[in-house]
């Protein structure tokens, strides 16, 4: 049977100064708010800058999300302070692709990318 | 005051009472506190009952259940049972325990969290004409023969069939926002067949009422806390519905439903790449319309090629949980409304699917009803 995805086990609160989120493989990722809200993968903004991993811009925006929610088995989905929610973030993207904790940033650098996709 | 050995007081009316089904809730009347006044008097049982509706459908039955379960009481003379309507506020107050108390957070739905003990079954397919839906009934009459509780959605919205095959027509009770499930020897299902003014109608919809569609039928249908097994049958391909049903589930299962021809796999792998990018689990694959044998004794006749089952099992690395017979009476079976499985249990193609349930019980372990 071919291997599941990691699924988060525990999400950080809103209210903290960043994004953490802890997987069912153990790796603990973290994120900044707004990196989060520039990678947003939802249609409108898919057309209008790509697919996430984008360029981030400087500064980044400094907001947190209203509310987390999860989407069926496979996503979040986060509601920011704009009313932005139509963005569906699925596991693999959050875990593989947007994941800026130390590690994930160090491989991505030596590879000569920014946040781009990084595996354990 | 002189009792004999055989007197009947209140305490175990309301005892025997307990036991008491509402039959479109499936829980105790006494928990729902429908049973509104008992007087007991010389062995003659006076019970006030009162209904959540008065158009309730239903009501013969429960004043029956009620005498029934009464008279087999030692002591007990004669039964009579008054009927009347909850109150608005009664109504409401039957709600919040149907939705689990305020301790629940008003949720409606016993599978909307991740540890639900109720299993939830999607069954899909590639392509259409595979014979999803007469699947889906059959195997929901097989778990239901095998003593579980299971619920059936017909979430085919554009191409509901289940009404017919399960032989079930009328319209669903609908209790303030919460809708109760037709049900069909023990099968519960909601369909979007019960909802139209006519059986013929077309559903001509575009997606965001298919959703929305798809949320009534999981958050505001009454399934009962006890549904071991929901059943959903998907319509072909891995458009809105399923992707819907892979967003409102926290937890579900897929089963595969294809045809013999090879030139089905590689549609129907096309449900199982979508199950990987939603995490819904692959059970198997079954087979549908294999061999036909044109009389007993005689070689099957492959009419749709052999093979696809398995090379598509062997390609998703899952099981091959069954291949159902091309049988005719299958067919007459579900036009005349009763699933194969239950007009004739033990014919091969019965049989067949009654494996499959038992498969499935076995990896998807559920509490018996």
């Amino acid at each position: 049977m071919p291997a599941r995805m990691a699924t988060p086990v525990e999400v950080g609160s809103i209210t903290a100064p960043e994004c953490t989120i802890v997987w069912s493989d153990g790796h603990r990722s973290t994120y900044r708010w707004g990196a989060l809200r520039a990678n947003c993968p939802c249609a409108v903004c898919v057309q209008r800058g790509g697919h996430p991993p984008r360029p981030l811009p400087d500064p980044l925006p400094a907001l947190r999300p209203m509310q987390v929610e999860r989407v069926g088995a496979y996503a979040l989905r986060f509601v920011w302070p704009d009313g932005h929610r139509t963005g569906i973030y699925p596991f693999p993207l959050l875990r593989e692709v947007l994941c800026e904790c130390e590690a994930c940033r160090a491989r991505a650098a030596g590879r000569g990318g920014g946040a781009g996709p990084v595996l354990d | 005051m002189f009792r004999s050995p055989q007197a009947i007081d209140r305490g175990q009316v309301l005892a025997a009472l307990r036991d008491v089904e509402d039959p479109e809730l499936h829980r105790s009347i006494v928990d729902l506190d429908m049973v509104r006044d008992v007087r007991v008097r010389d062995g003659r049982v006076e019970v006030s009952a009162v209904l959540t509706i008065g158009a309730c459908p239903l009501r013969e039955t429960i004043v029956e259940r009620i005498r029934s379960r009464l008279q087999a009481l030692p002591g007990v003379r004669e039964v009579e049972v008054s009927l009347g309507v909850m109150t608005p506020e009664e109504r409401q107050a039957l709600i919040g325990k149907l939705r689990g108390g305020p301790a629940a957070g008003g949720r409606r739905s016993p599978f909307l969290t991740p540890d639900s003990p109720t299993q939830v079954i999607a069954v899909a397919s590639g392509k259409g004409g595979v014979g999803k839906s007469t699947v889906t009934v059959n195997l929901a009459a097989a778990l239901r023969l095998a003593g579980f509780t299971v619920g059936v959605i017909d979430a085919d919205v554009y191409g509901f069939s289940i009404p017919r095959m399960l032989g079930v027509t009328g319209r669903p009770t609908v209790i303030d926002q919460v809708i109760v499930p037709l049900e069909r020897d023990g099968i519960r299902v909601i369909s979007i067949g019960f909802m139209l003014p006519h059986a013929d109608d077309a559903v001509i919809w575009r997606g965001p009422m298919l959703h929305k569609a798809l949320q009534t039928f999981i958050q505001e249908v009454h399934w009962g806390d006890d549904l071991a097994y929901l059943l959903i049958d998907l319509p072909p391909g891995t458009g809105d519905v399923a992707i819907s049903i892979a967003q409102i589930l926290p937890r579900s299962h897929m089963l595969i439903v294809t045809t013999p021809q090879p030139a089905a796999v590689e549609v129907a792998q096309r449900a199982a790449k979508m199950a990987a990018k939603v995490n819904m689990e692959v059970l198997g694959v079954i087979e549908n319309m294999a061999g036909f044998v044109p009389a007993p004794g005689a070689p099957p006749v492959e009419i749709f090629g052999s093979g696809g089952g398995q090379r598509l099992a062997d390609l998703l690395e899952v099981p091959l949980l069954a291949q159902i017979p091309l049988d005719p009476a299958i067919r007459e079976a579900g036009d005349r409304g009763t699933p194969l499985v239950l007009a004739a249990p033990d014919g091969p193609a019965a049989q067949a699917f009654r494996q499959v349930a038992a498969r499935l019980a076995e990896r998807l372990p559920a509490r018996v009803a």
